[in-house]
Parts: C-alpha cells; structure tokens; sequence
C-alpha cells in the first residue's frame, strides 16, 4: 500500500520509537519473555519436529493401540499405534501454519479493507459494507468445499478456505473505528491543515485501533486454528496421515471418558499456545498505547 | 436518563422473552413403566415407505408396518400380512393370499388393491422413487417405470379379489418372498396419500398396519411411537416408543449412562469399558467393506499387481484397530447369508504376493509408479486407509498415497473417473447373496471397477432362477473365485459389526443381521 | 432516521440477491448431486427424479424458476426430506436455534461485558487475571471439546443438568453456556482492551477530576465510549448464534437449524442450502442497520449524512 510507505518515509521516528519501546519493555515485562518464548519455542519444535520426535508420525503399531502414556510413548499412542506426541509435534506445523497465516492474512487485508472503506465513506462505504455482507452470508461450507476440491486439503487449501471467509469480521471492526475516529477533533484538525488523507488515515487514525487490533490478531489465530478443527469435526479437516491439533482434539474428544490423554494433550498445548498469544497481545499493548504506557 | 431506560428497558424484554419463548415440551415420561427410549442417528429422510431408501426410515417403517412377509430369526421370509402364498411351476407367478383380518389403523381392512395401489405408484415415474428398481422383474415393470409404456395395467401386478394379489415375473426368481419383505413393496392407502398429497406422513394423517402407529414427529429431535389398536397380532406389551434423533453416538452414550435412554449404540471407543457386561452385545451386519481396483487404469490393468495387494493385506488388523468385531474378510458373500463360504478369497501371504509383484515387471517394488488409493472422508475410513498405506509399504515396499474426498463429491468422481483404487462398501437390501454378487455384474450400475466378466455374468444369472440349493452353492463359489482371486476385480476387508447397549431389564429384543429392530416383541421388567 | 432504515432495508435487496445468485451458483458448481450414493441409481430412476424437480433443465433456467417461486415466497421442497418444504423445515428448526441463541448472546454480553469492563477497572489485579484467563480458556478449546468437558463436569458428575436433548429450560443450559463461551471471550478482551484505551483520555480524567463515582464513571462514560468495537462484533454476532451451531446442535442433540448449514451441503440438497443461507443474509442485512443506528446513538458525531 503506497500510504504506508508514505507515512515511514514521513515520520521514521514514531516507528523506531515504537521499535525502541518493545525493546525496553521485553526487558521490563516478563509476560512478553515468558509469553513470546513459549510460542518461539513452539514454532521452534514445529520447524525442528523431524529431530525433537522420538518417532516418525505415520509409524503404525499395532501391538501397542491405544496405550497410555508409559516410557516408550510419553503420550501414549493413538487408534493405529502411533506415538502421540510425535504426531503433536508435527501437528504444530499444520496448526501455527494456519493459524499464524491466516490471522495475519484477515488482519492485513481486512484492516486495510475496513479503515478504507470507513475513511472514505459516503457510497463508497456502503457498497463495500454490503459486499462484506455478501461474503458473510455465503455459506461457508461451500467455499471451502470447492476450494479443497480444486486444490486439495493441504495446508494451503485451508490457508485459503479459512482466509477468504475470515477477513470481513476484522473489516467490519475496524470501519467501526475508524467511522469513530475520523471524527475526533484532531484528525479534523489535521485535515484542517491539508495532511493528505494517506497521512491521516495511516497517522493519526489507525494507530489508535492499535488496541483493538491486537485484540483481534490475538483473537483470529486462535479462532483460525480452531476454525480448522472445526473442519476436522465435519470431516474436512487435514488430509490423513498428517495430523494437526485440531484433527488431534477431533480424534480424541469422544473417548474423553475412555482413553483421556487422547485429548488431555492436544487441548493442553492448544490452552498453553493460544494462552500465550493472548497474553503477548495483552502486553504488547500495554506497551504500545502509548498513554496507557505512562501508568 | 431516558438512554438507561431504554437499556433497562431492553435488557428486561431480552429476559422476559427468554422466559416466555420457553420450549414447553414434555420431559421424557420415565415414570411409564412401558416407556422404550432408543435413538435414530439421524431424522428419517422420510417414512413414505414408496420413497424411503435408507436404514433409519427401514427402522422406524417396520414397526408401523407390515409387509406381505417378514424375516424370522434366521432371515428367512415368513408369512406376515399374507398369510401363504404359491409359486406356478415355471417360478414366474407368485400368488399371496391375504389374512382375513389384518387392519389399518383407522380399522378399515387391508387389501390386496392396497398392495396393486402401492407397487403402481412405486412404479409410476412421477413417483420418482428410488428403489422402484426392486420391482423391474415384474412384467411390464421396467417399461412403465422408464416412461416406455404408459399404462399401470400393462404392470403384472394384480388384486384378483380383496384377498388375493398376482405377481408375475419376467424371469423365474426364487428369493421374490425376500423382496416382499422391503418397505418400498408394503401396501398404501389410495384415499389417504390423495387427501393428504405430500404431507399424508404427519402423525394424525398417516395410516399404517404394523403393531405400531406413529404418535408424534418433532422432525430432527423425535418420533414417538404407540400401539395400534386395530394390529392383526398381539399387542405390543411396549406402551411408548420414543425414538430419538442423536446424531452423536458419544452424546447417545452419556444419555444411555445417565438413565435417559433404554438402548444405545456403543461406540467404538467405549467397548473396551463394556466388553463382558451383559448389557453389551454384539452382532455381524450383511455389510461388507472393500477396496476395488479401477481395472481400465494401469498399473492395475494386470490381474496379478490386483492381487499382489489384495494378499499382502493382514486383514486381522482391521478388528485391532477398529475394536467393534469386525469380521476379516477376503470372501465377499457375509457370514449369515446363506452360500458364505469362508474359504474363498486370497490368503494373506506377503511372500507370494511380492513374487507375483516383480513377476508382474517390478521386483521389489522398483520402477512401480505412485497410485493413489481414494476413500470418502470418515474417521473409519482414514483409519483403514492409513493402516492399508502403511502394510502395503511394510508388506510390498510401495508407496501409496491417499486421497480423501468429501462424500458426494467422491461419488461424482466414481461415477465419472473411479481411482485406481477405491474404497466402497456394501450393505444388503435383503439377505440374498444375488444382493452382494449382482453388484459385479457388467451391467450393473454400481460396478465401479469397469471390471466384465462374461462367465462371470453367466454364473450369477442362472444361479438366481436356480431352485436347487447345491447348484447355487457351486455357482457362486465359482463365481467369487474369479471376482476375488482369479480376477482380483476387488479386495474385501471386513464384513461390519453392529454394537449395541441394552438395559438388562429390556426383554424380548431381537437383533438381526440387517440391524432392524422389530420391537413389537420387546418388554420391560423393571427392577 | 426512518429514511435511514427504509434506504438501507432498500440496500438490502440487491444483497439478498447477490447472496441467493452466487450462492446459487456455487452450489452447482460444487461436485456432486443430491441423489448420488453409495448405491447408485439406475439412469432411468435418475431422470425420473431429475424430472421431478427440474434438474434436468439447465442451471439457467433452475435458476429462474427458483427466483420466481422465491419472489412468491416459496423456498421449494427439500431433496432430502421428502414430502417437506424449505419453509416447513425452517419454521420447526429456526425459533428452536433463536432460542437457544439468545440465551447464548445474553451470556456473552452480559459474562464478558461485565468481565472485561471489571478487568478493565482493576487493571492487572487479581479480577484482571482472573477474567482474561476464563477469556482465554474460552477461546482455546474447540466447542465440541468444551461442550465436553461441560457434560462431563455438570451433567455427569455432579448430575446439575441434562447431558442432551431438549425438553425444557434446564435442556438450554449446557448447550447456551457453549455457544456463548468464545463470544464471551471475545467480548471481554475487546471491552477491556477498547475500554483500558478510554479511561485515558480527557474526558474521563474531567469526570474524574469533578468528582463523580467512580462506578459512574466507569459505566456512564467510560463503557458507553468503548463499545464500539463490541457494538460492530455483536450484529453479525447476533445473526449467526440465532441461526444456530453445528456443533453444539450435534453434541447436545439440539433441533436448531445450525446443523443444515452444515447437512444441507453434505446432502447437496440445493433448496435447503438457499433456505437457510438467504435467512441468514436477512439476518445478517438487518442486524448490520442495527449496529449502525446504534452507532449514531452512541456517539451523534457518527451521524448518519452520507444518505
């Protein structure tokens, strides 16, 4: 987008103060550390599961199905005898992918999307509300019905599925705040002065739903990978062997009551991830608000 | 402040109408000592038993109804609403004669013209029915169903008087009686399905002969079910049915745990917990499960790489891992129908199968291109199909990748361009092997393999029409020979299992091998 | 502000049929009929059936004749519930999943409004820690594992509602608590966040300075400014808890309509998928007015000029 190039190129000094603010504070806030390198260490384990795993993933035996955790398999293994937390291991892949790029690509083209909209208004606004409308209505299921037909149930085919309908909720957020900000009187103001619109839009309006951003960022990963069981519940989850977390949570929630480390791990790790990310975005921007910042 | 009003004010009127919208249903009646609570896995698609096609309608159906004949025990057909019926010498006409004193619901008798009524409108193209198939070997059946003739009277199909009903058949069958036991073939009231159009299956319109009537349908939640009064049997000692609609059978078991319900399905998972118990039982179903092979689709096009696969399968893994009791199976006609026969079908043998595999132009495995093996989305399924990827890699070194696709999809690409390798399964209408071996056929639809076999073909015509039970017998040994080893058109894996939870107090049930539940015998003897 | 409502209500129109056209379109692009299965039909039964309801005409012309019976109201029979209309299946289903859905809302605005603004209150106290960490475990558990584990606690063990089924109030309990937990959570971060951002600015300090309540403050001032994002989350919100969850419907066998939008594509029973998707869109165009009116009403410098 050209106005964000703009708006560095205007004034470099607010984002390296910004820089410089997360620097400090990852000194001064233990929640960023502990948070932010818990979910490195988690992508870390994605990246490096083909060493960290004790097991192949698909590596079947069928003289050990269903075992308990024990010695052998610290997780125990699943209905064909495989080491569960082998499977979990490479399961982050599959969940972080998805979630990471998903979130990332709803908050991106979403936030854009609404603080456009919303900044310009008039007809403009309405019609591409009622676009977002449409996309809202269209049920989901045959989006990505289609699209995992036409490129298969890889991680991209969910990466799209979950994308294309995910964006518009961040859209209609943000062109709510941005319709509240661009009327606050100093944005007037800057308009006042003739900033151009890219100015004011990416300057004075946006960093302030910096807030609520961060809430929904912290929010769409979570929501995305569990979208992506949710998937997996109706059958349309990753393609097997491969497993995710969320696959992981559908193979294990029913025997809840019979073979319980089915689901005591896989909703472990996704309560400590999604945890994380929370209290990251909860940090974060404490530390970025930057009147919150003097308390 | 009038804003704090309004949101006072808002907040109140959300509260009431939760109040008011209350749902004002019946809590379940346990304090009936005749109350029997079993679950549907899903809503019946319909009870139109002309239209209904699929086991949950068949469930509910045969307690309303009453067919001309009905399975024993054994899954033999026996005398129900007719109370005999004869054979012409040449097996092409059928004659049942009805009882005096069955009755419909509202006490009007049944006829011989309900059943001509019934089978003419299955028949009818407008009808559109889906199984109007089961009755193309009457006479004239085929044609009128397909819009070539016109006329219902060219339909061999006649109420001699109110007591007597003709069939005539093109061929000679000798399972017919089977057939008549099918709910698309139980007779139908003319007045009430032109009343009522559509909707004539609503309680308080619909009009059935079985030990039941239908009291109640709250679609997609419950049928309840009460005696009929006018039933040409003894009356059920059951005072209510209800069945409901659970579509989770880990949902169906917390109720059947917690004293809601009187019977369960068991799933898988929890059969570890109840094997031993009294209240679980267990039984084999008429459906198999299998992989074909496209054979018009190389490397497959080689009857040897086909069974090169279908042998270097353990198929005892599948009971392992599924833990229902399933059946192992390389043969293809089940256990419980009659002609099984369990030493058909190719043994389990990774030596051979590795010997006929480099025979076949690819000794261990080298130069073997990657296929794809292809099943419909289902957590059964993947685990088959993840078990079979992994024998085929231990037992032949190949790598076979997996294609997972969602159902109706998967069907349009059968119907188009089957995979090298597909899984498909089978469940019996009725417990005739001409059910399980007609599938093969070259001319049937449901033949995906592309796979023709003229002797093949041969041998499951003239086994059909053939009285003689040893010649049938040796007619269909043969003919599995070649569709399984000879041919290897197919693998079989397992033939299913039905697992069911049943309060001890529960008499009288009958469990059959086409998972019906007749409950017109079933009792409770409450502690 | 009337003319407001009757512009947009005209708005929705052309969006409703946007909705029905490329939903239309998608559903016969989709692989894979209504009436293929697993044991497939004779060609001549198929065509018998395709006759029936028109599938053997082109897609244009199902489409038109489509629009005409929906212009009059009629939202066609269902493939797959033989002998029923769209327009039944909907009656019996919606007010069922409306129900249920409004409790849902209900609790998530009340549970995670109050949450959040009480985080926001206190910020990093033990009720801040506290509130988001329920937040958190709201939203870091699929519904079916947590409809679960709620079974498991409240109906298993300590046997204080009903596992499943619906046969009266206490039946919505468990299945409510569900669906509202990761809205909940959603709106407690949002609240906290957007309301942690206001209690910083001058107008708050003002009243904080003239020596109002603190509770005054907070409520009055401070929660009524930062509702905003709450305020845009909650219409489609709305619209989607009161057409009901798959999930939550499957688990606690609940006859809401959530699960066709899931079974009436799995079926590819083409009226049912039109039927509950264009309620939904009406749903989803009339709770977006909404949102907006209370947008101006919330803060009258949002006037609504641009019409």
């Amino acid at each position: 987008m050209a106005g964000s190039g703009a708006a560095e190129g205007q004034d470099p000094r607010a984002y390296k103060r910004i820089i410089m603010t997360v620097q400090r504070l990852i000194q001064s806030d233990p929640r960023i550390t502990i948070s932010g390198g818990f979910i490195l260490l988690v992508c870390f384990s994605a990246l490096a599961a083909p060493w960290l795993a004790p097991y192949p993933f698909d590596l079947q035996d069928t003289q050990s199905i269903l075992k308990g955790p024990g010695p052998q398999h610290w997780m125990g293994t699943d209905r064909l005898g495989r080491d569960l937390f082998s499977r979990l291991l490479y399961g982050a892949r599959m969940s972080m992918a998805v979630g990471i790029f998903t979130a990332a690509f709803a908050v991106l083209f979403g936030t854009i999307y609404g603080a456009v909209s919303g900044y310009i208004g008039g007809k403009t606004d309405n019609i591409s509300m009622r676009f977002v409308d449409l996309v809202y209505s269209l049920p989901d299921l045959l989006l990505i019905i289609l699209i995992t037909v036409t490129i298969g149930r890889g991680v991209l085919g969910i990466f799209l599925a979950l994308s294309l309908v995910s964006w518009v909720t961040v859209a209609r957020i943000v062109r709510g705040e941005v319709l509240r900000l661009r009327e606050f009187s100093y944005v007037e103001a800057a308009r006042a002065i003739g900033a151009p619109h890219s100015r004011i839009l990416f300057v004075h309006i946006l960093p302030n739903t910096l807030g609520v951003l961060i809430v929904t960022l912290t929010f769409r990963i979570p929501a995305a990978i569990l979208a992506e069981s949710t998937l997996s519940f109706i059958g349309l989850g990753i393609t097997p062997p491969f497993a995710s977390w969320g696959s992981m949570a559908n193979e294990g929630w029913s025997a809840m009551k019979f073979y319980p480390h089915l689901i005591l791990f896989p909703s472990l790790i996704l309560f400590l991830t999604i945890a994380a990310f929370n209290v990251l975005g909860d940090a974060l921007r404490d530390t970025l608000d930057p009147e919150h910042r003097m308390r | 402040m009038n804003r704090s009003i309004i949101i006072g004010a808002v907040i109140a009127g959300l509260a009431l109408a939760m109040l008011f919208i209350r749902p004002d249903m019946r809590a379940p009646n346990t304090s009936d000592e005749r109350v029997f609570r079993m679950t549907l896995s899903n809503e019946p698609p319909t009870l139109d038993w002309n239209l209904a096609t699929d086991s949950v309608s068949f469930t509910v159906l045969i307690n309303l109804m009453e067919g001309l004949t009905e399975y024993d025990e054994a899954l033999r057909p026996r005398p129900a609403a007719a109370r005999s019926w004869e054979v012409s010498p040449d097996g092409r006409v059928y004659r049942f004669h009805l009882s005096e004193d069955a009755r419909w619901s509202d006490g009007k008798p049944v006829t011989a013209g309900d059943f001509e009524y019934s089978w003419k409108r299955l028949l009818n193209p407008k009808t559109a029915a889906e199984y109007a198939y089961f009755l193309y070997d009457i006479v004239g059946a085929e044609d009128y169903n397909t819009g070539k003739v016109h006329d219902p009277e060219s339909v061999g199909v006649r109420a001699l008087n109110d007591r007597t009903l003709e069939v005539r058949l093109r061929k000679p069958i000798v399972f017919f009686p089977s057939i008549t036991t099918f709910m698309v073939t139980f007779p139908l009231r003319r007045d009430v399905v032109e009343k009522f159009g559509e909707r004539w299956t609503e309680p308080g319109t619909i009009v059935t002969n079985g030990p039941f009537v239908l009291d109640e349908w709250r679609h997609e939640y419950k049928l309840t079910l009460r005696p009929n009064p006018y039933y040409n049997g003894p009356r059920p000692a059951l005072g209510t049915v209800v069945m409901f609609i659970v579509n989770e059978s880990t949902t169906a078991l917390t109720l059947y745990e917690t004293g809601d319900l009187e019977m369960a399905h068991l799933p898988p998972e929890a059969i570890a917990a109840y094997l031993g118990k009294p209240e679980y039982i267990t039984a084999p179903l008429l459906r198999g499960y299998y992989y074909g092979f496209n054979v018009e689709k190389p490397p497959f096009t080689d009857p040897r790489l086909r069974r090169a696969f279908s042998m270097a399968i353990d198929r005892r893994e599948f009971p392992a891992i599924l833990k229902r009791g399933e059946i192992p199976s390389s043969f293809w006609i089940p256990p419980g129908m009659p002609y099984h026969n369990p030493a058909i079908g190719p043994p389990f043998d990774p030596k051979a199968a590795r010997t006929l595999l480099a025979e076949a132009g690819y000794p261990s495995g080298l130069g073997f291109p990657t296929v794809t093996a292809a099943f419909n989305t289902g957590p059964e399924n993947s685990l088959i199909a993840e078990n079979l990827q992994a024998q085929w890699k231990r037992n032949l070194g190949l790598d076979v990748r997996l294609d997972n696709q969602e159902w109706k999809v998967y069907l349009q690409g059968l119907q188009t361009d089957p995979p090298p390798l597909f899984r498909l399964g089978w469940g019996a209408d009725y417990p005739d092997p001409d059910n399980f071996m007609n599938l093969f056929t070259s001319t049937s639809g449901n033949n995906r393999t592309r796979w023709k076999n003229a002797r093949y073909d041969e041998l499951i015509r003239s086994a059909a029409a053939d009285p003689d039970p040893a010649r049938r017998q040796a007619a269909y040994d043969e003919a599995q020979r070649i569709l399984l080893e000879t041919d290897a058109a197919i693998m079989p894996l397992f033939v299913a299992t039905q697992n069911w939870l049943v309060k001890p107090y529960v008499r009288g049930l009958r469990i059959n091998a086409l998972e019906l539940l007749d409950l017109k015998n079933v009792h409770l003897e409450r502690p | 502000m009337i003319r407001f409502v009757v512009q947009r209500l005209a708005w929705g129109v052309p969006v409703l049929w946007l909705v029905a056209t490329v939903t239309f379109g998608l559903m016969h692009l989709v692989p894979g009929g209504p009436f293929d299965q697993e044991k497939r039909l004779p060609p001549e039964i198929k065509a018998n059936i395709d006759a029936k309801y028109h599938l053997d005409q082109p897609v244009l012309t199902q489409y038109l004749f489509y629009m005409n019976d929906l212009l009059h109201g009629d939202l066609g029979p269902s493939y797959k519930y033989l002998g029923r209309s769209v327009n039944d299946i909907i009656r019996d289903a919606f007010p069922v999943s409306m129900q249920l859905g409004l409790w849902a809302v209900f609790i998530s605005v009340v549970g995670g409004g109050g949450a959040g603004g009480g985080a926001a209150a206190r910020p990093r106290s033990w009720t801040d820690h506290a509130g988001m960490f329920l937040a958190t475990a709201g939203i870091s558990l699929p519904s079916f594992v947590l409809g679960t584990f709620l079974i498991m606690i409240f109906s298993y063990r300590l046997h204080l509602f009903p596992a499943a089924l619906w046969e009266g109030w206490r039946y919505g309990v468990l299945p409510a608590v569900t669906l509202a937990l990761l809205p909940a959570a959603y709106i407690a971060r949002l609240t906290r966040s957007s309301m942690l951002e206001v209690l910083h600015k001058d107008f708050i300090r003002t009243a904080r300075a003239k020596g109002l309540a603190e509770p005054r403050v907070l409520l009055k001032h401070a929660l009524k400014n930062s509702i905003t994002p709450v305020v845009s989350f909650l219409g489609p919100l709305t619209a989607t808890l009161v057409t009901g969850s798959f999930v939550v419907e499957f688990i606690f066998s609940v006859p809401g309509m959530g699960r066709y939008f899931i079974t009436a594509v799995t079926n590819r029973d083409y009226p049912l998928i039109m039927g509950v998707t264009l309620v939904y869109a009406v749903l989803i165009v009339v709770a977006n007015i909404v949102v907006d009116l209370v947008y101006t009403w919330i803060d009258p410098r949002m006037r609504i000029k641009d019409h």
